[in-house]
């Protein structure tokens, strides 16, 4: 029980340092990213292949984030010059585009066979803990660190800046500001919270194949991130929790009831997620326990 | 690599890129009316081809009844979510009819692998043999497959500039506003508007169902290209969607011999990014203000 729990923890600590980083461009700076899951397959590929080549693990996980950060570049460049609504589309782009590419590009990636062998954790460190063990306290300590630097972003004259290029970009210009820095750095840290949480999990599972990052991922990430509140930290770890609560639950309920095949409660919670995207934006814009006073 | 190969690939791409110009006609009277890229109108379109291929299958192979039935089954659930979702949202940003319609999209996939599961269809078309023009070899499905698709346009172009209907739909697009000030109903408006967008889609999923295999990921595999072509024709201009359709589809078939089969339904993403870098605005702006 207790090892499931650790396992269940370690994925939810993973969505949640995916979460902050969505937070950080939506929630705070309110700019769409529908391609998440991209800068997570580019994180959980970029230390799967530098690990398997024999590269020390803290090396392959600096690389994952310095990859992840970067491949959100030039969308961030993009997204200067477009409206909210074509960024979102390209993201969503980006992120099939990436997945295209891993399944493509078989020297290095291994294709729709996927990587397998991952050094995990514990051995690729040379901790005496378990994989699950070191996995999970390595993420408390990620989401530590990744808490603490959008504290202090949130309350510096950056924080300031970004909320309000979400609230009123023009204002800010007026004010000789030039919103474009600002999004460019913003897009680049949310996106590289997304590459050490792809780390993280290629090292946990150990395997990776281009079916982990569908778009389906990012949209649990959204879910999770208006659940909990869109620009509230701690609305990430609310949002994370029912998430991964719901997600697991969904698994127990197999083990209940007959005759539910996965297949089954794959569309089942495709529907969920679904379902929990409209009735949000309809009816809880600012999330289960947001207040609407700041939009 | 001969120039009746290429002329080959471009006519087989002019025949995917009718398609995605439906996809893209759909897109676009959404974008210009309600003004929100609908990512739901891939699953629309998934809806068009599962409700065609039970059409003919009940009806004992008729592909008639297979297009009608598409079509209403597509419309119906276009309309539903207007009525249930969109409806509610009217007047807010754009983001949340958008993360609505990923929801819709998500909704509608879970509901046609949860009852019909994963398994692919296939459309009861007879196997014809290609007939040559020249250099070119076109199957016969293929054409009624072109011409069924620029009917439908004509159809909706006609629709759009020849009835009361459509220019008030092109009040509302141009100048929503002014519209109501001129007395024009937007729930009316609008609920033909989800209508015929819909019907579009449910034939784009017909003819895609014809063309390749019916299965759940159809329709979202075809809405980046679909986008595509909206922006690239300009957002809110049919004619631009049509022939950013075409144009989409061919550029990816002309791409399969330089960049391998599998890369093809990343040109869309390319095409759309240049667009958006180069000539935000699209190819059309300005030429005919239709929004």
């Amino acid at each position: 029980m207790e090892g499931y729990l650790l396992a269940v923890g370690v994925i939810a600590l993973i969505y949640m340092l995916m979460t902050l980083g969505l937070n950080l461009h939506y929630g705070f700076t309110g700019l769409i990213n529908f391609g998440h899951v991209g800068f997570f397959a580019v994180g959980a590929y970029t230390s799967a292949i530098l690990a398997v080549h024999g590269v020390w693990l803290p090396l392959a996980f600096l690389a994952a984030v310095v990859l992840a950060a970067l491949s959100a570049w030039p969308l961030g460049v993009l997204s200067l010059r477009l409206r909210i609504e074509y960024l979102a589309i390209v993201t969503l782009g980006f992120s099939e585009a990436v997945r295209l590419f891993i399944v493509n590009e078989r020297w290095l990636t291994n294709g729709v066979q996927g990587i397998p062998g991952i050094p995990n954790l514990s051995e690729g460190l040379g901790l005496p803990m378990s994989a699950t063990t070191t996995t999970f306290i390595l993420l408390v300590l990620a989401n530590l660190a990744a808490i603490l630097v959008i504290h202090r972003i949130v309350k510096s004259p950056f924080g300031r800046a970004i909320e309000a290029i979400r609230d009123d970009e023009e204002a800010l210009r007026a004010l000789g500001k030039d919103p474009g820095s600002f999004k460019i750095r913003v897009f680049m840290l949310g996106a590289a919270f997304a590459g050490l949480g792809g780390a993280f999990y290629a090292h946990y599972i150990t395997f990776v194949t281009p079916d982990q990052f569908l778009p389906l991922l990012t949209f649990y990430i959204w879910v999770a991130m208006i659940l909990g509140g869109a620009g509230r930290v701690s609305g990430a770890a609310v949002g994370t929790l029912a998430l991964v609560g719901f997600l697991e639950g969904s698994r127990f309920l197999r083990d209940i009831v007959p005759g539910v095949a996965e297949v089954e409660m794959a569309s089942l919670r495709l529907g969920v997620v679904g379902l929990a995207l409209i009735l949000l934006v309809i009816y809880r814009p600012g999330g289960i326990m947001g207040d609407y006073s700041s939009r | 690599m001969s120039f009746g190969y290429l002329l080959n690939l471009a006519v087989n791409g002019a025949i995917e890129g009718s398609i995605i110009a439906l996809g893209a006609l759909a897109l676009t009277l959404v974008f210009g009316i309600a003004r929100f890229p609908n990512a739901s109108a891939g699953d629309v379109i998934t809806v068009g081809a599962y409700a065609g291929y039970g059409g003919q299958l009940a009806s004992g192979g008729l592909m008639a009844a297979g297009v009608v039935s598409g079509m209403v089954g597509a419309a119906a659930i276009s309309l539903a979510f207007y009525w249930f979702v969109f409806r509610k949202l009217a007047g807010r940003s754009a983001v949340y009819p958008l993360i609505a319609s990923i929801g819709a999209a998500f909704l509608i996939r879970a509901a046609i692998t949860f009852f019909l599961g994963h398994d692919q269809r296939v459309y009861d078309v007879p196997l014809t043999r290609a007939v040559a023009f020249g250099p070119v070899r076109v199957v016969p499905t293929d054409l009624y497959l072109a011409a069924g698709a620029l009917a439908a346009l004509a159809v909706v172009f006609a629709l759009l500039h020849m009835t009361p209907l459509g220019r008030r739909m092109r009040a509302v697009a141009d100048n929503p506003d002014l519209a109501r000030a001129g007395g024009i109903s937007a729930r009316r408006v609008m609920t033909a508007m989800w209508l015929i967008a819909g019907a579009v889609s449910g034939l784009a999923g017909v003819l895609l169902g014809v063309k390749t295999v019916v299965m759940p990921e159809m329709g979202w595999d075809l809405l980046l290209p679909a986008f595509a072509a909206t922006i690239l024709g300009t957002i809110g201009n049919p004619v631009g969607a049509v022939v950013g359709g075409l144009l989409i589809g061919i550029a990816q078939e002309l791409s399969t011999p330089f960049v391998g089969f599998t890369y093809k339904i990343g040109v869309g993403f390319l095409v759309l990014l240049l667009v958006l870098l180069v000539r935000p605005q699209g190819l059309f702006s300005g030429a005919e203000r239709v929004r």
